[in-house]
């Protein structure tokens, strides 16, 4: 496809552009701590800790597309990395079958949370944060006074730790065609039409006859199977699988698909910044662990920090 | 009050809105003690006009004059403590709160730092009396209310405000017919206690019975004034539009349709809303529905469409029994239903949607194919819609809430022309809409009914009906009580049966 770098600019929307900028300044401000920050070994490194939570932010973004949330994210992530190690422990069809088994898992758990939002009506914030209780449930309930299977198969250590080509981390090229997936998702299809449609107005959606509820349902099975995957992916890159192993992705999660111009109300927002928003909040946790700060000082800067580039892009809009 | 210094002036007024520009060089003289109606197409600056008077917007250039003495309004909170209110075409209700809550919402009655709920009601009552709405309960939530007495507590607000100019946009485009007399009898008796009136609306006859001076703009300038009835009504459409106006509505075919019905309602009911409904509408007919506003002709074009749960009754669609179960089994071919819904700002679009996409919602499935869309057939379809109904985009991927408001309905209309449908239903579709457009709605849809389609019309101008319609079925209280037929379409017939004026004893207003 041929596109001018001036039509580029006008498609690309303001936040992007500005999360697009954050990163930059994030790498020069590293760049004065320490040089190795511009290697290519260092970013390669942080981008393949980016694509875990690009994943997550992949499923999350459609999801606040139709203006929903999904905060199931930490449990499904474990049941992700759980049910893959589980498969694992069962002789070697289990082995084969670990990762599509962990993603079925995970998207199973999405289909019950997208049926009780778009059928049963049930506000996503709360329905998904039952889920989310319910899933940590059968977790320890499984995990529970006996020890199960939960080394990772080499097939998932080598996807989230290997480097196949051109020393280019696996786990970035599976962020990739899940990204590209995702923009024809949404670029091309009357699926990612329809969910622009419905974050923007649900009712004039469902009276223009769009599969309305079908749509929200396969959005929230979406967004639990890229969770579950990055649980599986998880697992591999640490070997097992624990509890609370996605505990650390939710509010990233929802950071970075708003950071990147995701409009939190739905209707409003392009991949590339939620790619821009995932790079950005890989960045500055590295950062600010690489600096030396203690937990509770990294946890209130990188808190301030999301609070503050929210606030700059909300007076953004009022202004344009 | 010296005779020549008016109540309020604006000389040399501009505005743009990046770059476009909805307003230059406006005067505008209002006098007190008169009702100043001003005029213009969708588009013609009329309400950036008022906005700019009421604080919403600020102008980049000219002044204003209040008592003679120059004023600037930075906000709609300081225009309101010099003396303007305003009613906006959109209500600006809050539906979850009481209509004295409502009324008092800028600076309720306190007592202690708390809201003194029996101050605020008996504050209510007045305005509420003032406004000539006594009938209305000033505990009664704003969401129970329908849209018409809605507009009468939203007119009560502003003169809760003790206004000195009221600014009424497209005040009655809501109301039904025996409201509009009663908003009229109030803003007359406001006029006569010395308020200054500036009135907006698309509604000739209106104007003409109510205002005594006049203002036409057009394309953002301020065209003419003159003294209410020195220029025909032709007249003032053509200063209006610029151009020649003949032939408001398209002619009408001679001879009654025949042949099978495409739409046969038997024993329809829902709720208490819709009591018994049958009628039978062929291809090629218009056929109205009349009557007051909220006598269930929303609920019974919702109901074709399958909108609403547990209706009874039969809805058949070429001889075929069917229970619609939503719009999507509605549009499917083998109905081909459109609905163009009432509000197109809620209903019929993604505002911040481009053109482009919204107009190809409703045929999405068409035009894709294992569910990728295919680009060279959507832009096609588009650009065959676009020039069918001669919509004007600066181009398609603009937010189609940046069109006028004529423009934005034409798009609702063209994205279910999309699928080709055989039966079209319209909910009121030309609401708050230029004389251009409409007219141009009026011969589309002559056409789509030349053309085989069936079009069931829900219009709460009587003037459309007349002039649109074949039959008009009139309903009152979720039944049809009275069909009329070609020249028994008239005004007398259709406000007579509205309220039922043939039958003593169960005269009803309102």
């Amino acid at each position: 496809m041929t596109m001018t770098l001036s039509s580029f600019f006008a498609r690309v929307d303001k936040p992007v552009l500005a999360a697009f900028g954050c990163i930059i300044v994030l790498l020069l401000v590293g760049s004065l701590y320490s040089s190795s920050f511009l290697s290519p070994e260092y970013l390669l490194q942080q981008l393949q800790v980016a694509s875990f939570l690009g994943l997550i932010a992949t499923g999350m973004m459609l999801v606040v597309l139709l203006g929903q949330i999904d905060l199931s994210v930490p449990w499904v992530v474990t049941v992700g990395g759980m049910m893959s190690t589980a498969a694992a422990g069962w002789g070697p069809l289990g082995e084969a079958l670990a990762i599509p088994f962990g993603i079925t898992c995970g998207m199973f758990m999405g289909l019950i949370s997208g049926f009780g939002v778009a059928y049963l009506r049930v506000p996503s914030m709360i329905f998904t944060l039952g889920m989310n209780a319910v899933a940590q449930g059968l977790m320890v309930l499984r995990t529970g006074g006996f020890a199960p299977q939960d080394h990772s198969t080499d097939t998932m250590h080598f996807l989230a730790t290997g480097r196949s080509i051109l020393n280019i981390p696996n786990a970035l090229f599976v962020w990739i065609a899940v990204g590209a997936a995702t923009i024809f998702l949404l670029g091309r299809t009357t699926f990612g039409r329809t969910v622009y449609a419905i974050g923007n107005k649900e009712r004039a959606a469902y009276l223009s006859g769009l599969p309305t509820q079908r749509v929200i349902m396969l959005a929230f099975m979406a967004s639990g199977g890229l969770s579950a995957f990055a649980g599986v992916l998880l697992a591999g890159y640490s070997t097992k699988a624990y509890q609370s192993m996605g505990d650390p992705y939710l509010l990233p999660a929802v950071a970075a698909v708003v950071l990147g111009g995701t409009n939190i109300l739905g209707g409003r927002g392009s991949y590339i910044g939620t790619i821009a928003g995932v790079i950005l909040i890989t960045l500055l946790q590295s950062i600010l662990s690489v600096m030396q700060i203690d937990e509770a000082g990294r946890q209130l800067i990188y808190g301030a920090v999301i609070i503050g580039m929210l606030l700059i892009y909300g007076r953004q809009k009022k202004v344009s | 009050m010296d005779a020549n210094i008016p109540l309020f002036q604006m000389n040399g007024v501009a505005k743009s809105y990046g770059g476009v520009r909805a307003l230059e060089e406006a005067h505008l003289r209002v006098e007190a003690g008169r009702i100043h109606a001003v005029l213009g197409e969708n588009g013609a600056g009329k309400s950036t006009l008022i906005k700019i008077m009421s604080g919403v917007v600020q102008a980049d250039a000219g002044d204003m004059a209040l008592d003679g003495a120059k004023i600037l309004f930075p906000s709609p909170k300081a225009a309101n403590a010099a003396g303007i209110a305003c009613i906006f075409q959109e209500l600006s209700l809050i539906p979850d709160l009481s209509v004295a809550d409502n009324i008092a919402i800028a600076n309720p009655p306190r007592r202690f730092g708390l809201i003194d709920r029996r101050a605020q009601r008996r504050f209510a009552e007045e305005a509420l009396a003032r406004a000539g709405a006594e009938d209305i309960h000033p505990l009664a939530p704003v969401k129970d209310l329908p849209l018409s007495r809605r507009q009468m507590v939203e007119i009560a607000k502003a003169l809760a405000r003790m206004p000195r100019i009221l600014i009424l946009d497209e005040a009655t485009s809501a109301l039904t017919a025996g409201d509009v007399a009663k908003v009229f009898a109030v803003l007359k008796r406001l006029r006569d206690e010395g308020l200054a009136l500036l009135y907006i609306s698309h509604r000739m006859q209106e104007i003409d019975e109510l205002a005594d001076d006049c203002s036409v703009f057009r394309n953002g300038r301020h065209v003419a004034s003159y003294l209410a009835g020195s220029k025909s009504r032709n007249d003032v459409v053509e200063l209006m539009i610029g151009r020649e106006y003949s032939h408001v509505f398209p002619p009408k075919p001679n001879a009654a349709k025949q042949g099978a019905p495409a739409l046969e309602v038997a024993g329809l009911c829902w709720s208490h809303q819709l009591n018994d409904i049958s009628f039978a509408a062929r291809p090629g007919e218009i056929v109205g529905l009349g009557g007051l506003d909220g006598q269930g002709q929303r609920e019974l074009l919702l109901a074709l469409f399958g909108v609403l749960r547990g209706v009874s009754g039969d809805i058949a669609v070429n001889g075929v029994v069917r229970r619609a179960r939503g719009p999507r089994a509605a549009k499917a071919s083998s109905s081909a239903m459109a609905l163009i819904p009432e509000d197109r700002k809620t209903e019929g679009l993604m505002l911040p949607m481009s053109v482009r996409d919204n107009l190809t919602l409703p045929a999405l499935d068409s035009l894709a194919r294992f569910g990728i869309i295919d680009r060279s057939r959507e832009q096609d379809a588009v650009d065959t819609m676009v020039k069918l109904l001669a919509i004007k985009a600066a181009n398609l991927d603009i937010p189609v809430g940046a069109l006028s408001g004529g423009n934005q309905q034409k798009v609702v209309i063209a994205k279910w022309l999309m699928i080709a449908p055989r039966i079209i239903l319209l909910n009121d579709p030309t609401r708050g809409i230029d004389v251009g457009t409409k007219q141009e709605i009026y011969q589309l849809l002559r056409k789509l009914a030349d053309d085989g389609a069936t079009i069931l019309f829900y219009s709460t101008d009587y003037d459309e009906l007349i002039g649109c319609c074949d039959r008009v079925l009139v309903m009152y209280d979720g039944a049809i009580t009275r069909e009329l037929v070609g020249a028994e379409i008239t005004e007398h017939a259709l406000v007579s049966s509205a309220f039922r004026i043939q039958e003593p004893g169960e005269i009803q207003l309102g």
